[in-house]
């Protein structure tokens, strides 16, 4: 019944097929074919190989040596550059099946084994460790006589990792690797290849452990990164201290507006009636009375304390930075940065208001100064006692600055000093200690680089006479003169440039406010002695205080003050008021403005000054300037 | 200005250090002929330089003519046992080469030399003809046009190489003087119709590039029996 089963499932032996053919040497081969199915019946195999151009058909010689299914042909029976066509054949009781010929060249077919003797040391450099790898080629292949020619290929890689590193060796049985990291445990492998041929296996995994050390490379980068580190340090600390500069060079400031008269709080609230008529100037063109000479520079004079030598030196540096532009003739700001403007003046001024005392004290020095001053005082007091404020102020032109220069006394001013605003603000700050008080009148001298154009609109020119200060008590008064936007001195058809001016030595330092003009081109002034200043540009008025009015200007160019009993205020709107913050440290202002309320600054003092108000259209110079600078109050 | 001026002066000096590395360069490359005759001021290649440049040569000419042979074998023969029914006989069947390495071993130095000339020049007509019928033959395009004809060129060279390595050998008395240069009778393949010519070529591309391995081989022999140290 076996039989009978057998029979019905048995059938001729399926196709064999020949899988692949090697030679390891290129002297010898092997062949191995898969067998097909064997249907059921014993199947034997056998190989059939032709030469080339040969019909003789020769057998296997060897079908044990190289395992099942394969055939292995020995030297004798190998011969390179013929062509072997190659056949299995399958058999079994029932019939015998071929397969498919396929036709070999030894020489395109050798595989050699894996190199041998794989070693791996490590070896030492300048630069650091490195591995050194050498093999031997696999024993049959005979490379020595040049029958084969083997080039090399090697792979690493770290324990723990995927990838491997290959690298190409030529005919080199040795190679360097580098770059290894310290402590690491690497894998190395070998193999090979002939000119024309296949790859050998990877031999067997060698393992090697590369040990600790330091690597300069990363030393050398970590010197590189601190000492970029260090420079760049020291850049920045240069960066900062020259922040100044920089932000100067970087982003200079924008200049104002310079349209004369032109109020721009007029034409925020949308009075623009009020604003264009503002910017006619009834004096402009000049018409009466110009000569040439009205165009020339004229100086402001302001009496120099007796340390004004020193002060000269103390100053220097805040001279330079109060004004940039040394002998600019014109009044105007354009080109020149907030550094240049009357505030910054101001605000350099106001640092040195702690240096007040020491520059009391050295008040003694230089008799020549003093004496020199006391010539300034007699002769000024001999002016201003007679003469008033002439109508013919336009002759004079008074520089007006935006800023309030009451606390400084320690900004010198040179007598008479006929450059540019530089001197002029220097002479406009004067110390309280130096000023002998002259009794009641002021003596103005004042630089304006440009003719007084005074509009018809509100112009104020106030005189501020500050109070003395309770904390000093050498302290002399001072005469400020407060300029704003809005003076009106009719009679003055020049351009009038805001200046602070610092009258000569009174014993007390008082505001003076600037009432109006009246029609003889009288400044009428009025003390500000009230302990407040009033908000909403109300101002108080002390009682029984002494105030000067602005009489004219003399033919010397000074403005001429005399006093008068006279009580009488005004409230004005839209009046701007400048006040001198830079009493801030001993009596405090309060900031008034019109058009907002601003902040009000400090403690109630006998200071009467009008506080600077903060915004910036508030401080609106006389000559129509806005100081951007004023900011800064 | 001054820095612009510093930029210019640093480039010029640049642009002169790397003029004179390129000349330095280009003077070292230059090959040096292979002196004839011993001419005064040639530089005279050792032996060994010389087998390496002809093995160097014959690994090419190897290489060009399996990338040829492949390309062929891809477009025209797609089936492997269609060719495996093709018959081949190459002109160069004649020429007893020997099989094996013991055959080539035991050959000597003057006859493997002369072997390795025979076959060499027995390529030159038909490479010559069949990079003829391959520029003229529309089939290839010009990079196979291009390969055949540098495969011509090369085994001219080669020969070349290979009598003047026989030439120093001669002179270093390492073979006898019974080697010369040899002009065998090529055999010249008719062609008549296309396909034949196509098939010959495939079978001469086939045959070449057995007798172009047969060269190299026969050269890197004789090369390790003669100069053992050098990579063998």
């Amino acid at each position: 019944l076996q039989n009978f089963w057998t029979f019905w499932v048995t059938s001729p032996p399926g196709k064999p097929k020949l899988t692949s053919c090697r030679s390891p040497e290129k002297e010898t081969f092997t062949c191995w074919w898969e067998p097909g199915s064997d249907g059921g019946l014993p199947t034997t195999y056998a190989l059939y190989y032709r030469k080339e151009n040969s019909d003789a058909v020769y057998e296997c010689p060897d079908y044990h040596t190289a395992g099942e299914n394969s055939c292995f042909f020995n030297k004798n029976d190998t011969s390179i550059w013929v062509n072997y066509n190659i056949t299995v054949v399958a058999t079994n009781a029932l019939g015998s099946n071929f397969s498919d010929p396929v036709d070999v060249d030894v020489v395109y077919i050798v595989q050699p084994h894996t190199p041998e003797n794989v070693t791996v040391t490590v070896m030492e450099d300048k630069d650091g460790p490195f591995l050194r790898v050498s093999w031997e080629p696999p024993r049959k292949a005979d490379t020595r006589s040049g029958w084969i020619t083997l080039i090399y290929e090697l792979r690493v890689k770290l324990e723990g990792e995927e990838e491997w590193e290959e690298h190409r060796a030529g005919q080199q049985k040795m190679f360097n690797i580098f770059s290894l990291r310290s402590g690491g445990m690497y894998l190395v492998q070998v193999r090979c290849k002939p000119d024309h041929g296949f790859w050998s296996e990877w031999s067997s995994t060698t393992y090697i452990k590369v040990p600790d050390y330091f690597p300069r490379e990363t030393s050398v980068w970590i010197l590189i990164a601190v000492f970029s580190a260090f420079i760049f340090f020291i850049l920045t600390w240069i960066l900062n201290l020259k922040s100044n500069s920089v932000k100067h060079c970087l982003l200079p400031p924008v200049p104002g507006p310079k349209i004369k008269g032109f109020d721009k709080q007029l034409l925020k609230n949308g009075r623009s009636e009020e604003v264009f008529s503002a910017l006619v100037v009834p004096g402009f063109p000049p018409t009466t009375s110009s000569d040439c000479e009205d165009l020339l520079v004229e100086y402001l004079e302001v009496y120099t304390p007796e340390e004004q030598e020193l002060i000269l030196e103390e100053g220097k540096d805040l001279q330079e930075g109060c004004l940039k532009s040394k002998g600019s003739p014109s009044d105007s700001d354009s080109g020149r940065g907030s550094c240049d403007s009357h505030t910054l003046l101001m605000e350099k001024c106001g640092e040195g208001e702690g240096k007040e005392e020491k520059h009391q004290e050295r008040a003694q020095k230089g008799k020549r100064q003093q004496k020199h001053q006391t010539g300034w005082e007699e002769g000024d007091v001999s002016h201003t006692r007679e003469d008033v404020l002439s109508p013919d102020m336009s002759e004079g032109r008074v520089k007006t600055w935006p800023s309030v220069f009451s606390p400084l006394p320690q900004y010198s001013s040179r007598p008479l000093d006929h450059q540019g605003s530089l001197e002029t603000a220097r002479q406009l700050c004067l110390s309280d200690s130096l000023f002998p008080p002259p009794s009641t009148s002021s003596h103005l001298s004042y630089n304006a680089k440009e003719g007084l154009a005074l509009g018809s609109g509100q112009q104020e020119f106030y005189l501020g006479k500050k109070q003395t200060h309770p904390s000093n008590p050498q302290s002399q008064p001072r005469w400020h003169l407060q300029a704003h936007s809005d003076f009106n001195i009719s009679s003055m058809d020049r351009k009038q440039a805001a200046s602070g001016l610092q009258l000569p030595g009174f014993r007390s330092t008082e505001y003076v406010e600037v009432q109006r003009v009246n029609q003889e081109d009288m400044v009428i002034l009025q003390p500000l002695f009230s302990s407040s200043c009033q908000r909403d540009g109300h101002l108080q008025i002390g009682q029984g205080e002494d105030y000067s009015k602005v009489k004219g200007v003399d033919s010397g160019n000074m403005l001429l003050l005399q006093r008068e009993v006279e009580v009488k205020r005004e409230e004005e709107d839209g009046d701007r008021y400048s006040c001198d913050i830079q009493d801030r440290v001993t009596e405090s202002c309060y900031t008034t403005s019109t058009a907002a309320s601003s902040q009000v600054t400090g403690k109630p003092t006998s200071c009467a000054g009008t506080a600077m108000p903060v915004q910036e259209e508030m401080v609106l110079a006389a000559n129509g300037y806005v100081d951007a600078a004023t900011m800064l109050l | 200005l001054p820095s612009s001026f510093l930029c210019v002066t640093v480039s010029a000096v640049w642009v002169g250090l790397v003029c004179l590395l390129f000349y330095s360069r280009l003077v070292r490359v230059g090959a040096a002929p292979i002196c004839t005759n011993g001419q005064a001021g040639c530089h005279i290649l050792s032996l060994a330089d010389l087998f390496d440049r002809v093995i160097q040569h014959s690994a090419r000419m190897h290489g060009i003519s399996s990338d040829l042979h492949s390309e062929f074998e891809q477009y025209f023969f797609p089936s492997k046992n269609h060719i495996g029914r093709v018959n081949r006989i190459c002109h160069t069947s004649t020429i007893l080469t020997p099989n094996g390495k013991e055959n080539a071993q035991r050959l000597a130095r003057e006859e493997l030399t002369e072997v390795i000339l025979k076959l060499l020049v027995a390529w030159r007509d038909p490479l010559w003809h069949f990079q003829q019928s391959i520029a003229h033959h529309h089939d290839f395009n010009n990079f196979s046009s291009n390969k055949a004809l540098e495969m011509s060129d090369m085994v001219h060279e080669l020969r070349k190489g290979v009598e003047k390595v026989a030439e120093k050998m001669q002179m270093l008395g390492i073979i006898s003087n019974s080697v010369n240069s040899l002009t065998s009778p090529e055999a010249l393949i008719p062609s008549d119709r296309a396909e034949w010519r196509l098939m010959k070529d495939y079978v001469l591309l086939y045959c070449f590039r057995r007798d172009s391995n047969k060269v190299q081989n026969y050269l890197k022999i004789l090369k390790c029996r003669i100069i053992p140290q050098h990579e063998c």
